[in-house]
């Protein structure tokens, strides 16, 4: 009775209102309003079809993918305490994070929720392909979703190059030479000899692209900082872009099946 | 009491005018936009990078012996010196393929490349596997204190009939 | 080596795939059911129920949440994450594989050359996904698992997804071992495995096998090749326009000439892969058209 009387004073208190500016959510007004007031709720539209949010339909792998791009974020900036992404540093600093910090799971969980992620996102495509989801309208999210996910590979693939261990080196130095066979733009494709001779050097060579891709592996120097700043930065930054963009295209229809007025 | 002055007609700008004004600005705004991306694109390909030298004494004719492939100098350059009857050869230790380093394998008589398995004679021939042309040779001669030299900075491909050149193989008499 | 703990996410990759793939064969067959049965699938008043967002989807996704996140956990602590010796730029390991979701690309690089199967491949796959909507012109099958409604474009969907991506990845990560070279599923990983991978381009089959020219390779190289480039000129363009007029008729007047030709180059381009391989597998083709002196082989 007490018990309930306290809880009741504090819904009832300035604070508790400022915080939750709206009702328990147990009538449609305010059922409403918890989406739409809530900065991250509103991400989805406010109310949606029953078929298409059953679990055994979607297989919920868009909702785990986005749920998996966050704990990669988290962890991937708790890990830069310790990293610094330079080809002198990276090897040791992952040797000391390993050894110096109790309950060290920090990069286990980036490591192997960056592998679950690429299985989620495949599935998530499987899904929404066979569900024909990707129909009118919403052909130009399909195109967005397929973006992500060159964008969640080349993620991964940058990931691994973090460490700078033999798994990191042979990696990109397998990537930066297909970069080089580019047709016309890399020095070692097809009809690379044309645009030599118009622009009088070679666009993507082997001393470019070795800095420009990973600071040169065969030079010596080995610095991986170039690209490493991909992985840290620019990709994350533009994922979380198209992400957004992504589940916010969900307002239009809902995730799947026929056009129905939502809103 | 003077009439008072009523404001002149609003200037009108001609259609010209108006046309030539927004040509200015798209040029503007292109080349603006042009020169940033130029500017970040440039960022990505400095004028100079820093490599080791290229050009390393590899010891004294005699200290290879006839039809093996020695290794001591892959770790530290990148090559192999391969010596037959006639004389010896600098090859590079990098797959044409994409770029790993291969293994001589001593009973097969063969190099071969753990990434994508292309395979390669001793001459340095491409015979199976993705490899599309032949391992490169590295420019390979005498000393003025007897010892062989290799540089680095120039490579003979054997596919544009570059193994004729003379510094591409050391004569023994 | 197979059993590392990097391997641990095809193995069960596979075993979701299976489950997937059985879950929606499924329910497509049992709205296909309900399809020949004079249903309405896509219109009936069950597909078009609403419910709020709050609580009903909310609170599945914060279940799933939850699982994932346990998961996750009892992985991380369970596995330690790998780390290889440091970098060493004059030894490869032996055999150096990407990780597993790569691997299908990297086996792709030991029928095609880095320009086609590192460059041109892959942006064709990426292109090709975006344009499926647009390609895919049949108003069916929107919303809900379907077989009878759509067969082309699932069994396609499937061949790419399932044999060409998936099953390669399976063939990288467990039949590649030391040198690349192929082992069986119990074979121990030898390094001397003696194998003769003897590769021969058409040119040559063409010219030394059965003797044309007097057994010698001619030195223009457009002269060379020239069955190799008519083949490929063949296969990218009179293969389409085959489809187009015979065997895909009906196709091509609901499509349009546009929409047809960019889904059969399309198509042809992903046949062409396991085209390859089985021409490496059996007569050891290397290359059909060899240029080295200009990059250009395929």
């Amino acid at each position: 009775m007490a018990k309930a009387g306290f809880l009741e004073s504090l819904r009832k208190s300035q604070a508790w209102k400022s915080i939750f500016r709206h009702g328990p959510p147990n009538n449609s007004r305010n059922k409403v309003l918890a989406v739409l007031m809530n900065v991250f709720l509103h991400l989805h539209p406010i109310r949606m079809k029953k078929s298409g949010i059953r679990m055994s339909f979607t297989w919920c792998m868009g909702g785990i993918t986005f749920f998996l791009f966050l704990v990669e974020t988290v962890t991937g900036v708790l890990l830069m305490f310790y990293y610094r992404p330079t080809a002198e540093f990276a090897y040791s600093d992952i040797i000391a994070l390993r050894e110096h910090v109790p309950i060290g799971i920090m990069r286990e969980v980036h490591r192997w929720g960056a592998h679950l992620m690429v299985i989620s996102v495949w599935l998530h495509m499987f899904r929404v392909f066979l569900t024909g989801s990707y129909k009118p309208p919403r052909e130009f999210n399909w195109g967005i979703g397929v973006v992500l996910l060159t964008l969640t590979l080349l993620l991964s693939f940058t990931g691994y190059l973090l460490p700078w261990d033999q798994l990191a080196i042979w990696a990109i130095t397998v990537g930066s030479n297909m970069a080089r066979a580019t047709p016309f733009l890399g020095s070692e494709g097809p009809g690379a000899s044309l645009l030599n001779m118009i622009m009088g050097f070679d666009v993507v060579h082997s001393g470019s692209d070795a800095f420009c891709v990973a600071g040169g592996p065969r030079g010596g120097r080995g610095d991986s900082a170039p690209l490493l700043r991909f992985a840290l930065y620019i990709y994350p930054a533009s994922a979380a872009l198209l992400m957004a963009v992504h589940l916010a295209s969900t307002y239009d229809g809902g995730i799947s099946g026929p056009f129905v007025r939502l809103r | 009491m003077p009439a008072p002055k009523f404001p002149e007609a609003p200037e009108t700008v001609s259609r010209r005018t108006f046309v030539s004004w927004i040509a200015v600005g798209w040029v503007g705004f292109v080349s603006a936009l042009g020169l940033g991306l130029t500017a970040v694109g440039r960022l990505f390909f400095p004028n100079v990078t820093f490599e080791p030298p290229q050009r390393f004494k590899a010891g004294f004719p005699t200290e290879y012996d006839v039809d093996k492939v020695d290794e001591h100098l892959k770790k530290a350059y990148g090559v192999w010196m391969v010596r037959n009857e006639r004389g010896i050869y600098a090859l590079s230790t990098v797959c044409t393929h994409l770029g790993c380093t291969p293994n001589w394998l001593e009973g097969e008589q063969k190099f071969k490349c753990p990434c994508h398995g292309s395979g390669f004679y001793k001459t340095g021939i491409n015979f199976e596997g993705p490899a599309p042309r032949p391992l490169e040779r590295f420019k390979i001669g005498l000393s003025e204190d007897g010892q062989i030299f290799v540089d680095k900075n120039k490579k003979y491909q054997q596919e544009k009939g570059e193994w004729d050149d003379p510094d591409s193989f050391l004569e023994l008499a | 080596m197979v059993a590392k703990p990097d391997n641990i996410p095809i193995v069960a990759m596979l075993f979701l795939l299976l489950f997937f793939t059985w879950l929606s064969i499924h329910k497509a067959v049992i709205n296909d059911k309900l399809i020949d049965a004079g249903q309405d699938v896509e219109n009936k008043k069950e597909a078009k129920e609403l419910v709020y967002t709050w609580p009903d989807l909310v609170f599945s996704e914060f279940i799933c949440t939850i699982g994932v996140w346990c998961l996750l956990l009892a992985w991380a602590i369970v596995l330690k994450a790998p780390l290889e010796e440091p970098a060493n730029p004059v030894d490869t390991p032996n055999p150096s594989k990407a990780p597993w979701y790569f691997l299908g690309l990297q086996e792709m690089l030991v029928y095609y050359d880095p320009w086609l199967a590192g460059v041109v491949f892959p942006t064709l796959i990426i292109v090709g996904l975006i344009l499926i909507p647009y390609i895919d012109t049949n108003p069916k099958g929107n919303g809900y698992y379907t077989f009878k409604e759509r067969p082309f474009a699932i069994t396609t969907f499937l061949f790419g997804f399932l044999i060409l991506w998936n099953l390669l990845i399976v063939y990288g990560t467990f039949l590649r071992g030391p040198n690349w070279n192929f082992f069986g599923p119990y074979e121990v990983w030898d390094i001397h495995k003696l194998e003769v991978l003897r590769n021969v381009n058409l040119s040559e089959y063409i010219f030394r096998e059965f003797g044309l020219n007097g057994g010698k390779l001619p030195d223009n190289p457009l002269l060379r090749e020239s069955l190799g480039i008519l083949l490929t000129i063949a296969y990218m363009v009179g293969v389409p326009i085959l489809l187009a007029r015979k065997w895909m008729k009906k196709t091509y007047e609901e499509l349009g000439a546009a929409r047809f030709y960019i889904m059969a180059v399309l198509l042809i381009s992903m046949a062409a892969l396991p085209l390859k391989m089985v021409l490496r597998w059996t007569i050891n083709l290397k290359y059909i058209v060899a240029i080295p002196e200009a990059f250009f082989n395929i």
